[in-house]
């Protein structure tokens, strides 16, 4: 784990991205208000370098870094890999990585770290003293939380949870953020805090290193802050808050700190979304006061702006919900060939190849992965087979729509977890939370004859002699064909 | 004259010749702009009957054509004591 040369935090992630050529200096001013929300959404759209902007109207000394994982050449770059690197590759660094031995985090003393160096208390608190930017038009506030962590531990358990849980500024010293109640915050809310009418201690850390706010983003069962030492191959560091017990990491750019109110609702939202649409409407949500801010000097806060594919918040989701719903199936022996969520799903549907060996395997499969702390985030669930490139769509579609009976292959779950975000859920669904779901079982049933029942498969590599395929493949160039990339 | 802006789901939701709470966000430019106070207040379709103007957005963000005019009477705390 020694060898990972990974970007140790977010100022150190944007050197390595411009260098690469995945990150452009935009040296222009930019407006808070729409236009720098409009730059980061295009470059989404365009997956176009990830934009560094250095100046922006009306804060000086602040810059933004927009779209920072919306690639898997920037996600490749995160973990300190070649840009070039294909998703199976990064794939399998993620889950070698993932399953090593813990590191823990290191805490240092607050005069070494750098996201101390300005400190507002008191009433030099002020939300409107960062550069917090109206995202989309017609957003509900001017977000202040889009690729962040807010930091929170449990009060008799002990457990640290970052989760990135989106913040809207609603007055100076006040945020409301969208805290879904299957969430781990949401539970420690309900099930602690609420009942006795305490406010809980967080801190929101905002321009975090890429991996922080992948281990933010990633649905893992380990604490995020060794969760990050195991993806960068060294200790995380931290550094206490001025006004709590909670760590945060003393790299970010700008930490805030306050409690949040859990007997006390202000509206949130609305908000584009990580499903490409304004879904959850505006509502009545989670409360953070805060009680204090620090920053580093010339601090850059990140944006992320979530919309039509693809964003951070679908290639990263993705990413990471399929590699740790891989690991829970193969916790249970069942013998796949790997998982994959497609970010255009907007990891809604969860691609699954597996050798199909026994009866009711695709089901074992569904109700596993629907049954998991996961299962709220998606709602499709495919199975193929041991021959189907899982990260080929062409071949998933094709398996799809060939081999899904309509009847006996396709099985709907009703009455589960949802959340408020998906767009075809009914208003009722939405404001309960309440989801269904769907198996597409693409595999030929075990009790079909091999040889007379299943189909022959008509593809080039399936019905030609190795000889013959090995002929062609040299020759093709000397038929006249241009080489294949 | 301050530029509002509020967010409803029903436009009923703004009752004319009643004194109303709403949550409204300033448009005045600055670094304020789009923060929210909680008030009580009375809003006319009639555009010159108060001097204050409100622009409305619905629940996912669609701006209204629907302008008013609004009086704000008095700003509400409804954040519990123990928070402040």
């Amino acid at each position: 784990m020694s060898k990972i040369n990974a970007p140790k935090s977010n100022r150190e992630f944007i050197d390595a991205c411009i260098k690469a050529g995945d990150a452009v200096r935009i040296k222009q001013e930019v407006d808070w208000e729409n236009e720098a929300g409009a730059i980061v959404r295009r470059a989404c759209e365009l997956g176009a370098p990830a934009p560094f902007m250095e100046k922006i109207k009306d804060y000086p000394g602040f810059s933004y870094f927009g779209a920072p994982l919306s690639t898997y050449r920037r996600m490749a770059i995160s973990l300190g890999m070649d840009p070039a690197s294909s998703l199976p590759e990064i794939g399998a660094e993620y889950l070698k990585r993932t399953n090593s031995e813990p590191i823990a985090p290191v805490v240092i003393d607050r005069k070494d770290a750098p996201c101390k160096e300005n400190i507002l208390r008191g009433k030099d608190v002020d939300l409107c003293k960062l550069p917090v930017p109206l995202v989309h038009d017609g957003d509900g506030g001017r977000y202040v939380g889009t690729w962040h962590a807010v930091i929170t531990k449990h009060p008799v358990r002990g457990d640290v949870n970052w989760g990135m849980y989106r913040q809207m500024m609603f007055d100076g010293r006040t945020m409301s953020g969208a805290v879904f109640p299957f969430s781990d915050l949401g539970k420690q809310l309900s099930e602690y805090y609420l009942p006795r009418g305490e406010a809980a201690p967080f801190a929101t850390a905002i321009g975090l290193s890429p991996l922080a706010a992948m281990a933010a983003c990633a649905p893992s069962p380990i604490p995020e802050p060794e969760l990050v030492g195991m993806l960068s191959g060294q200790p995380a560091r931290l550094v206490k808050c001025e006004t709590n017990d909670l760590e945060v990491p003393a790299d970010a750019e700008i930490i805030i700190e306050g409690v949040i109110c859990p007997d006390y609702k202000v509206e949130e939202g609305p908000f584009g979304e990580y499903t490409g649409y304004r879904t959850s409407p505006r509502d009545f949500r989670v409360t953070f006061r805060v009680d204090c801010i620090t920053y580093r000097n010339n601090a850059t806060m990140t944006i992320s702006n979530m919309g039509v594919p693809q964003d951070e918040g679908q290639l990263l989701r993705s990413f990471s919900l399929g590699l740790e719903l891989e690991k829970l199936l193969r916790s249970q022996g069942i013998p796949i060939t790997g998982v994959y969520m497609h970010p255009r799903s907007t990891h809604h549907m969860m691609i699954v190849g597996v050798k199909a060996t026994y009866a009711g395997i695709a089901q074992q499969i569904a109700q596993l992965a629907f049954g998991s702390k996961l299962g709220p985030w998606f709602h499709m669930v495919m199975v193929v087979d041991d021959q189907t490139d899982i990260y080929n769509w062409d071949e998933v579609y094709h398996a799809f729509c060939t081999r899904c009976h309509p009847v006996n292959g396709i099985h709907v779950y009703k009455n589960t977890t949802g959340t408020p975000l998906y767009p075809y859920a009914t208003p009722h669904e939405r404001k309960y939370s309440i989801g269904s779901k769907v198996l597409f079982d693409c595999l030929w049933p075990v009790d079909w004859d091999k040889t007379n029942d299943v189909p022959t498969l008509v593809s080039f590599k399936n019905v030609y002699p190795k000889d013959i395929q090995e002929r062609v493949l040299s020759n093709w160039t000397n038929y006249g064909y241009p080489p294949v990339k | 004259m301050n530029q509002w802006e509020v967010f409803v789901m029903d436009m009923t939701e703004l009752a004319e010749g009643q004194d109303i709470e709403l949550s409204i966000r300033t448009l005045n430019p600055g670094l304020q702009k789009y923060t929210y106070k909680r008030v009580r207040a009375q809003v006319s379709s009639s555009l010159d009957k108060f001097a204050d103007q409100l622009q409305v957005r619905l629940g996912r963000g669609q701006l209204s054509s629907a302008r008013y005019s609004i009086k704000v009477i008095e700003e509400i705390q409804r954040i519990p004591a123990k928070y402040l």
